[in-house]
């Protein structure tokens, strides 16, 4: 079966990003991204006091081969599955969850915030977030790109890659 | 298969660099980082042994602007292309929308691109794919080469119905490299346009 697109939009990504926001409070981790497992980043957030992010596109890919490694390691032992990543450095860390078959959430946290807390409120988090990829799997928006669309990349190939 | 960020406008592809070990995926991506302007690129990312082969994958993200108020952008990886890595490539594949398939001019590695070809159509098989089913761009790397083969051999041994357009390249050169990337970037396009 051809893997189909997870798209968020209008109050399905407002309800995402709800969802990160109470996640960022609930557990003190500095960001919250949902990601799928392609490794795109579909939607994110970062509490107020958090300094810039790091690349969040090369973060999102990481963490995304990293999960599919996982899963395949699981399957080595003959496990469905190993649901929860976590990484503990000496400042940071990173909590990953799996949302459904098609998703990821990622917590990034520093030394202050409870790993309990993490993953309490990350499985949480993980489970709400898993109900509204359902839904935008069962209702995908509709793009509606006409020709136009082809000629207006077409010319910005040819600006970036040379005629 | 493209992912859409609706909040964002954004609409993401996944393009991936397909081939036998040593045939030049990583140079392709790595000529690519060093002429795209700041600004246009991410950071790139390489997974890779001491020896500098490819251990997972690379990564290097490209925003080609806004389309029509899309902003559109291009994941490029490469996957590792030595046989024993098949578990990391099949895991490179998932979400697939576009592939460079990087071909080996040298004579001694004729077998070698027929056998990736042949494990590419298997493991897009597992998620349901035929490269039929998606843009496919043929690179003939290694053109440099004083006994490379001709292009027509290589062709015959990874796409004999010739379905895939072709492009010879020198990557460690750029030769070709642009070329090649924007042909299967165009393809890619074209099809979500016509959805």
């Amino acid at each position: 079966m051809v893997e189909p697109s997870l798209v968020l939009y209008g109050t399905l990504y407002q309800r995402a990003m709800d969802v990160l926001q109470e996640a960022l409070q609930e557990t003190g981790a500095r960001y919250a991204l949902f990601i799928d497992r392609k490794g795109f980043v579909l939607a994110h957030k970062e509490a107020l006091w958090a300094p810039k992010p790091p690349p969040l596109d090369s973060l999102a890919t990481l963490v995304a081969g990293n999960a599919a490694a996982t899963q395949a390691l699981a399957k080595l032992l003959g496990e469905a599955r190993f649901q929860e990543v976590v990484h503990q450095g000496e400042h940071m860390g990173l909590y990953v969850d799996e949302v459904g078959e098609a998703a990821l959430l990622v917590l990034v946290f520093d030394e202050n915030a409870p790993l309990g807390k993490i993953k309490l409120h990350g499985k949480r988090a993980a489970e709400t977030l898993a109900r509204l990829a359902e839904e935008a799997l069962a209702n995908p928006p509709k793009l509606n790109l006409d020709t136009q669309y082809r000629e207006e990349a077409k010319a910005l190939l040819d600006e970036l890659f040379g005629n | 298969m493209s992912t859409i960020n609706f909040a964002n406008r954004e609409i993401n592809f996944k393009i991936v660099y397909y081939g036998p070990g040593l045939s030049g995926k990583t140079t392709n991506l790595k000529w690519i980082y060093s002429r795209i302007p700041e600004g246009r690129k991410g950071e790139m990312v390489s997974l890779a042994t001491e020896d500098e082969r490819t251990l997972f994958f690379d990564f290097l993200p490209l925003d080609l602007g806004e389309v029509k108020g899309f902003k559109t952008r291009f994941h490029l990886y490469t996957v590792p292309g030595q046989v024993f890595y098949n578990a990391s490539r099949k895991l490179i594949l998932r979400g697939v929308d576009g592939i460079v398939f990087v071909a080996d001019s040298a004579p001694n590695r004729l077998r070698a691109n027929a056998e990736s070809m042949r494990n590419m159509r298997e493991n897009l098989a597992e998620y349901g794919l035929k490269v039929e089913d998606i843009p496919v761009v043929l690179q003939v790397n290694k053109r440099d080469l004083p006994d490379a083969l001709p292009v027509e051999m290589v062709q015959a041994v990874v796409d004999p119905e010739g379905r895939f357009p072709v492009f010879e390249a020198v990557a460690t050169e750029g030769k070709g490299v642009f070329e090649t990337l924007k042909e299967v970037s165009r393809q890619v396009l074209a099809r979500v346009g016509s959805t």
